[in-house]
Formats: structure tokens, sequence, C-alpha cells
């Protein structure tokens, strides 16, 4: 019987009806779409903040104090020998591709290894860094995955061609360091470290607009022949995608051990980077993983105010739209005075009255929410294509959140009018006051 | 006819004031719709600046160096320091690098400006506390880990200047400096007392400097500086200044793309709650053709009052408009901004318009309808 | 004799629906007449052609020395403005409006307001003292009243009353009434519809429709109609 009835009123009001199923309708696509694009937009705006660099550094955890700042003093410091670093102090290269093995191996965006070493051009001391420019990695999952610097450091600019890891005797100069020795693309350069020269050409002159500017940069064999590290690296940069700190991650990076077993769970499988720097360290032997702080504290502030920002506009829609509905269900409500009262003087008590009109109510939402979230699917991607580009992923959580926003607007929309219906006399109603 | 006009006025005022619940949802929506348009436009104006103050965090976008190998000159740097804007300037420091050594291990020491480098590299932690006395210096956290230059002890720093002279000097250990970058493995200290420490002073390697500027005013910048002062190089740290450029505009043009479409939304809402209040006030309608009134004067009466809930809401939600973002401001972006008033008689002439228009359809539908239907409540 | 009201051979057809089947009917000025029937018959209908607020399908209406099937949209608001008040049996007051502001709308829409005027036409119904309430504090007779002085105060020609007395209690049904023999004695035509023997009794003349024609004409007051116990059982 009730379904007869909520049924009728469907077509007795059609109007109102379909102006509610709008506002709802309009409501949830923009939150949809709202939600939709902040859930994705941490990692979207995350992917643009990329370009700022790497935010992991993965050193030898004996890593000598000697900075590469004293491989160009002429002197050379009493008691360290440059050539008698211990193989502890190095990471070994074909370790590198369980960077992309660990739990939150999805969000390693790029990675690229270093080995620098200092050498001899003519009369002058520069350093030359060995690295990926492009590398080819086969995991043992089967996947391939390429990184290196070309992509990590985007911000360079390049007069040639990025480099190439198969191109062993062609580097990139740094546009300093080309200026300075008047270093042209194409010139063929002899570099000489300790008893080993090799003669070398300038693939391209870069400038990345930093100390990178004074550099070589070369194909990581290359260096390590020089060097004679042969398999070894000395640091590695990561650029991951992570969530922006909290308090827990905070506290985890302090110390991992003053978490409770949950706590741990938590963090552990969350993508902050102090969690994914342990992760780091678990899988590499004898490593330090570091927050290169001026990107990690950095990204981490304005993705959060991104979100904020997100979620306060998506508030105040919701507010908009329930507001709207409001007024469409009390217009709805003092329309049907008539019938509800007589609804009351047949006997109705008032749960029952507030059943029918919640259930009609709900249906409406329901179709409207339903079309406004495939308006909000198609309204997510409007905007992550002309925003950022790419489509924007839904993710699933957005459903049932979405599904109560219907229910909260809905039901918050609803409540003045309730208030109404409760307090209706039949009496009054039927003589027309 | 001055009767009327006054009994027209008391019509519109009375139906708004004694209606107080209806009167209070259409003004209710208004105002919101209001506060949507009028904190959205204030937000987008200003979202650019707020926004590159937050790329700030990245540190430094603009850095001075010597011409070729030469040192920079501290009487340059001061030069080229009074061709920045000072409002747009929020830290220039000077950085010394000299090859020291304590215990006959090699250290780099950083000579800077403490009170300008927590500006320009805001992402600088210090545990323990920031240098304030002389001869007070930071430790970098790797140094800090893997010796004993730590927190709180006392180190005696020694090396020789270019002149070939040995100095060495007792330096307290303040504080330990994490960045995860280059920093780790350095000693800072003030660059004073690097000066009095080396017997050297008026030089320095680098200055960084943090300009709340884009990329093309940074470069005009420069320019400036190398024509004006020749023995300076001016250079934008491109990491920062392209990935800037580059995530400013896809931030705000996200930011710009939500609030059209939340103002679209908000104004239906706007719409649909005027009509609901005109839709339910059909009998009325019905009764004053009844009574012998023209449609367009009925019409003309409707609009009338949907133009006063559109001025009244418009303004009293310009007013909560200017809180709201002020809030948004302070609670996303952590500082006040100033209220954009000129958008109050804006904002008030399109919640006018919207409110009128929203009100005409259903005012012509239901004085179109014949009224002996309304009125029997058909 | 002066015919304020002409009908000649008018029929209504909503659709399917004859309401009215060739009437024709003359009122003379200052006439009370009553129309009963049952539900259905038309009453309403012809109410509503007479009041301008419909117009016949076949059949020509003269109001007033006017056809209105000649006019306008326009003209007839302006014949419903000048020549016509309407009671109604819901009484159609403007909630958020006192008593007074009521009547001065009729007021406001004819040519101007008058408060004065306004107030002696509810001093008239009785409610002098309740001018400046809003409807829903007034009663159901005194809402009745308040209808009767907005559609006195422009001195129509004719009054328009839907079964008046309706939603009303015996006491405020002799009130209404006792105002419309006033008002016709001062020469207002009256024409009242109403399924009430009690109603039709205050009349000059009641005529009977049933199933859109005219089954009965009688003038002469206190004047029992016939047939129409079973009648106005249906109606009610």
């Amino acid at each position: 019987m009730i379904w007869k009835m909520v049924w009728g009123a469907f077509g007795g009001q059609k109007r109102k009806n379909a102006l509610i199923a709008l506002t709802v309708g309009l409501g949830v696509s923009l939150a949809a779409a709202l939600l939709g694009v902040m859930f994705d937009v941490g990692d979207k705006v995350n992917q643009e903040l990329k370009s700022y660099g790497a935010n992991l550094n993965i050193v030898p955890r004996g890593a000598s104090m000697l900075t590469e700042m004293y491989l160009l003093n002429d002197e050379p410091p009493e008691g360290e020998d440059l050539n008698s670093k211990a193989a502890e102090n190095f990471i070994p290269e074909n370790e590198l591709f369980k960077i992309k093995m660990i739990f939150w191996a999805y969000n390693i965006v790029d990675f690229a290894p270093y080995l620098t070493v200092p050498v001899s051009l003519g009369p002058k001391k520069v350093l030359l860094t060995g690295t990926w420019f492009n590398k080819l990695l086969s995991l043992p999952t089967g996947d391939e995955v390429n990184v290196g610097v070309t992509a990590l450091k985007s911000w360079w600019k390049l007069d040639g061609p990025p480099g190439d890891d198969a191109a062993e005797n062609e580097v990139l100069v740094g546009q300093r360091l080309a200026q300075d020795l008047n270093l042209k693309k194409g010139e063929l350069i002899k570099v000489t470290a300790g008893p080993n020269t090799v003669s070398l050409k300038v693939r391209a002159i870069f400038d990345g607009g930093g100390p990178e500017d004074d550099r070589i940069y070369a194909p990581l064999a290359l260096a390590q022949s020089l060097a004679n590290r042969p398999g070894l690296v000395e640091s590695v940069e990561v650029s991951a995608l992570t969530t922006p700190e909290n308090e827990l991650a905070r506290r985890a990076a302090l110390n991992p051990g003053s978490l409770s077993r949950l706590e741990w769970d938590t963090w552990y499988c969350t993508a902050y980077i102090s969690s994914i720097a342990y992760q780091l360290e678990e899988v590499l032997p004898a490593v330090r993983v570091k927050a290169i702080r001026r990107v990690a504290e950095s990204e981490g502030a304005i993705l959060g105010k991104i979100q904020l920002l997100m979620i306060l506009l998506t508030i105040l829609t919701l507010l908009c739209s329930a507001l709207a509905i409001s007024n469409l269900v009390t217009a709805g409500i003092m329309e049907r005075g008539v019938e509800i009262g007589l609804l009351k003087a047949l006997g109705a008590s008032n749960f029952s009255v507030t059943a029918l009109f919640l259930l009609e109510l709900f249906l409406v939402a329901l179709i409207g929410g339903a079309i406004g979230y495939a308006l909000g699917f198609g309204l997510a991607q409007i905007i992550g294509l002309s925003v950022f580009g790419t489509t924007i992923d839904v993710k699933t959580a957005v459903i049932p959140i979405t599904g109560l926003m219907i229910l909260a607007i809905a039901l918050m929309g609803s409540l003045p009018a309730l208030r109404i219906l409760l307090s209706l006399k039949p009496t009054e109603v039927l003589h027309g006051r | 006819m001055n009767k009327n006009k006054a009994f027209a006025f008391r019509l519109a005022i009375f139906s708004l004031i004694r209606r107080r619940s209806r009167l209070l949802a259409a003004l209710l929506g208004v105002a919101l719709g209001a506060v949507v348009l009028f904190g959205l436009i204030s937000l987008c104006r200003d979202l650019p600046r707020q926004f590159r103050d937050e790329f700030r965090a990245y540190g430094a976008n603009l850095v001075f160096a010597g011409l070729g190998s030469a040192r920079l000159d501290l009487n340059d740097l001061k030069k080229a320091k009074g061709l920045l804007p000072p409002n747009k300037l929020l830290g220039l420091t000077p950085l010394r690098y000299e090859s020291v050594r304590n215990r006959l291990r090699p250290y780099v020491a950083v000579g800077v400006d403490f009170a300008q480098s927590q500006k320009t590299s805001p992402f600088w932690r210090v545990t323990g506390r920031w240098p304030n006395e002389p001869f007070e210096m930071l430790v970098g956290a790797d140094i800090a880990l893997n010796s004993d230059l730590k927190e709180g002890s006392f180190a005696t720093i020694d090396g020789r200047n270019p002149n070939q002279e040995r100095y060495a000097k007792d330096f307290r250990i303040v504080g330990t400096l994490a960045t995860g970058g280059v920093e780790d493995g350095f000693l800072f200290m003030a660059l004073a007392d690097l000066e009095k420490m080396t017997g050297i002073s008026g030089v320095a390697d680098l200055a960084e400097a943090s300009l709340t500027l884009g990329a093309d005013e940074l470069k005009t910048l420069a320019a400036n500086v190398k024509a004006t002062v020749p023995s300076v190089e001016a250079r934008l740290v491109t990491r920062i200044t392209d990935s800037e450029t580059n995530a400013l505009t896809k931030l705000t043009s996200l930011v710009y793309l939500v609030a059209v479409v939340i103002l679209a939304l908000t104004m239906i809402c706007v719409a649909t709650t005027m009509m609901t209040v005109v839709l339910e006030r059909r009998k009325e309608i019905g009764l004053k053709k009844a009574l012998g009134a023209e449609n367009n004067r009925v019409a003309r009466e409707f609009l009338v009052e949907g133009a006063i809930v559109g001025f009244v809401g418009g303004f009293l939600g310009s007013l909560g408009g200017v809180v709201f973002a002020q809030i948004v401001a302070y609670n996303v972006f952590g500082r006040v901004m100033t209220p954009r008033l000129y958008l109050i008689p804006l904002t008030m002439l399109v919640m006018v318009i919207v409110a009128v228009v929203a009100s005409r359809s259903p005012v012509k539908k239901a004085s179109g309808i014949e009224p002996a239907l309304v009125l029997k409540g058909e | 004799m002066n015919h304020i009201l002409e009908i000649d051979n008018v029929s209504k057809i909503y659709g399917q629906v004859v309401a009215l089947r060739d009437l024709s009917l003359t009122v003379p000025q200052g006439q009370w007449l009553a129309i009963m029937g049952p539900s259905g018959s038309g009453k309403t209908t012809l109410m509503n052609i007479v009041g301008c607020l419909d117009s016949p399908t076949v059949g020509q209406v003269i109001l007033d020395g006017l056809n209105l099937g000649v006019l306008s949209h326009a003209g007839l608001t302006a014949i419903r403005r000048e020549s016509i008040g309407l009671i109604f049996q819901e009484f159609h007051l403007i909630p958020y409006l006192t008593a007074l502001e009521n009547v001065m709308v009729a007021q406001y829409y004819h040519s101007l307001v008058d408060e004065n005027e306004a107030l002696e036409a509810l001093a008239r119904v009785g409610l002098r003292e309740r001018a400046r309430h809003l409807p829903k504090q007034l009663s159901g007779g005194e809402q009745q009243r308040v209808c009767v002085a907005r559609a006195l105060i422009n001195h129509p020609k004719i009054i328009l009353a839907d079964e008046p007395t309706g939603n009303l209690d015996e006491t405020n049904e002799l009130l209404v009434m006792d105002i419309l023999r006033q008002l016709r004695d001062q020469g207002s035509t009256i024409i009242v519809v109403t399924h009430a023997q009690e109603v039709a009794a205050h009349a000059d003349r009641v005529i009977v429709l049933e199933h859109g024609r005219l089954v009965q004409d009688r003038v002469g007051a206190k004047e029992r109609v016939d047939n129409l116990e079973t009648a106005s059982l249906m109606a009610g």
C-alpha cells in the first residue's frame, strides 16, 4: 500500500519531485566530482610537484663525511685517501631494482643512482657524476620500468639530445663549466682520473640553474671505470608520491619502535615519506634513507592546503544543495498539508506519515543521486583533462561516500519540513486554515 | 497615485516580513549563494598570491654569484639587493664556503646570515636552537651522526686562509641541521664569525634570495641586476621557478574550474529556492487576478519582491562572504587577506538578477493560469 | 426591465464533459439569485463564466450591457475589477496581510487605496475591531466577513458568492446572509451558488441546474424548492 501511495504522490508532484531530483543531482554531481578530484588531486598535484625533483636520498650507512667540495680541493686532506673508501661505503648497483619492489613500489615515480669522481679536464679539476639517464630496468616480477635523471631532473634545459646510457663515451656538460672552458656541443674532451685517461664527446650542454651546472654528467659505467668502482654507486635519489605527514608519521620518523602494533601497521601501509624511507632501508643493505626536506616538506604543505581547500568547497556545495532541497521539500509538504492532515485523520501515526514521506523523498534523491553521480564522474574527468591533461582516477571509495552524502543531504534538507509535518493538526489542515 | 505606491510598498514589505520562515528560506538561499559567489571570487583573485607564498617553502628562487670563478663581493651584493623590490623579498643570505678541519678531519664550513636563511630556506630543521651568540654553530645531521661534533659540545675549527695564514677558533655547537640534502654534511656559522676566524671579509661564494615573484618577473630582475652591477651574476633557480610556474598554473586553473562549477550549482540552487517560494504562492496570484489585477501587475509585484530578496540577501551574503574568504584564507593559507569591498555591489547585483530571473518563469506561468483553476486548488 | 445579466444559449464543454448545455438566463438589476443543484450540475462553471474567470464554448453572455465574448483577456480582467465582487467558499485571504490590508488589496487593483473607506467596509461586516488582525487570528466566520467586505469595497454591480457559507456555522451564516440582504437592498445584484436550502431560502429567485441544464426557475422568496431533498443530500 505504501508503495502505491508513494507512487501516486510521485506522479502527483512531478514538477516538485523533478526539481528535488535536479537539486540532489546537481549537489551530488558536484560533490562527487570534487571528492573524486580531491582524492586524486593529491596524486595529480604530487605528480606536478615531482618536477621539483627527488624527495628521498639514499646513502650508504657508513658514508664518509668527506664531502664533494673536498674532491675539488687541490690538497687531499691529511689522513683521508680518496681511493681508500671501503666497499661498505657504496651501494651495489645490481641491488637497485629492489627500490621498485617495496610495498609502495607503485608510488616510486623515478630514481637515479650517482657516483661522483673528481677528474682533471686540462688544467681544471671538475666533478664527473655517473648516473642513469633513462635506464630500462627489468624487475623480477616481469615488469619493466624506465628510470633516470632525464625524467627526474625535468627542469634541465638541454641544447642537444638527452643523455644515453648506452653511449658510454658521451657526456652532458653543465652550462657554467662549458662557459668557463668554452666547450661546445659535439666537442671532444680528454678527461683524466688517476691513472685513467679517456676521450669523451660533449653530447649536449645543460642548464640546471644549480650547482650541477659546474659538473659533467656521464653514463654510470664510465664513472665506475674512471673511479675503479665497478658495479657500485654512491647515492641514489628517489622521487616518490607521498601522503602529507601527520602526527603519526612524525612520531614514526623519529622512532618507528615507539608505535603500537596498530599504529605501526597504519603507518607502514600509508605512503608517508618516513614509511617509504623505512621500507627502502629494509630492502637495501646498509643504507640510510633521508627525506630531502626542501621537497618533502613543501610538497606536504601544498598538498595539504589543496585538499583542505577542496574539502571546504565540497562542504559548501553540500550545504547549498541541502538548503535548496530543504526549501523544495518544505514547499512540497506545505502544498500537501491537506493530504497529510487527511492521512492523520484516518489514523496514520506520525511515524507512518514520516516514513511515507521519507521513502518518497529518498526515492527521488536516489534517482537524482544516481544521475548526479554519473554527471559528477564526467565533471571530474573534464576537470582532470583540462587541468592536468589526464583522466581522474575516481576511487571506488567515492561511491559509498556519495551514497551517504545523498542520504545526509536529503535528511538534512527535510528536517525543517519534518517538523512542520509532525506538528500538523488534521483538523486545522482540513478546515483550510 | 502616491497612496497606491505606498500601499504597493507596504504589500511587498509585509509579504516579506510576515512570511518569516519562507522569507528566511529565500533569504538564506540567496545569502548563501552570495557568500559562495563573493567568497570564491575573492579567493580566486587572491589565490596566485597565496600559493606563490606557499611555494616559497621550496627555498630560494634567485641566486647571485661572482662572474666566472671570481668570488662575490658583498658590496656588490648590497647594490644588487637594492634593486630587488623590498616588499617581495622574503629573505637574502650570502653563503661562503670554506674548507676547514676539526681534529685533522676535513669539513666544509658555510658562513650564512642565520636570520635570513631561516626565511630563504624554511625547510631547514634545526634540533637544539639557532645560533644567536658569537662563535656558535650548527652541524649538519650527517656530521652529527658520524662524528663527535654534537649539539652541546665545543669544537676547535682550524684551517688556512688563501694567504697561507693558519687560524683556529673554538665554536660552541648549539644545534643540528637536517635537510636531507648536501647541507647535512656542512658546518654552519654566522658569516661574521667566519670572517673573524679567517681574517678575510667582504666576500661570499653565493647569495640566495627568495622573492614572491613569478619566473618572468624574476628574469627581468636578473637582467636588471646584471646590467646595473656587472660583477654580479644573477641566476634563476630554474628548478624552483619552472616548477612553480607549472604547478601554480595547474593549481589555479583547478580552483578556478571548481569555482565556476560551484557557482553554477549555487545559482541553480538559489533559482530553485526562489522558484518554490513563488510556486507556493500560486493561489495568491490566482486571487489577485480574480480581484482584477492584470498579469503584468502581479508579475511586477513578485519581481520587485524577488529583487528585494536578492538585494538584502546579496548584501548579507557579501558580508558573510568576507568572513568566509577570511576563514578559508586563514585556515588554508594561514594568513589574512584584504577584503575586496568592491565585490559587494557586484555580488548584490548578481544576486538581484538571479533572484528576479528565477522568479520570472514561475510568476509568468502562474499568472498565465486561469484564476478559477488555481483557486479551486487544482 | 433593466437586465444586468443576459445569458443566451450558453454551452461549456470540457473535453468529453458537457458542463453547461444550452443554458439561457436573464437576471434583472437588484435581484438576489440562488443557483442550486447537485455536484457536477454546472453551478460553479456558470459562476466562473459570469465572474469572467472562464468563457463559454458556445453562446453569448452580456454583463451590464457588455458582450463578454468579444472582450480581450485584459477587457475581462477590467470587468472583473470594475463590476464584480467575488466571495469564495475557501475565503482566499492573503495570509500575510491583515483584514484591513486584504480589503485594501481590492482597492489597490481597482483604483486607489483609501484606508478609511476600507475600515468602513469592515465596520459594515462588524469587524471594525478586528481590522488589524491577520487571517489566522480570525475565526472562519470572521474571515468570510472580511471576504464580503473585500467584495463590496469597490461597489460592484454584481456580487458572486460560491458556497459562501460552506465552511461556516449557523450564526455566521446568518450574519453573512444579513450583509448580503443589505447589499441587495442598496441595489446590488447578488448571485449565490449553494446546495443548502436554508441559504437559498434568503434569495428572491432560485434556479436549479441538473446535468448542465436549467430544470427549475422559481421567483418568490421563502418558497420551497421541490425535488431537491435528495439532490442536496447527494451534494453534501
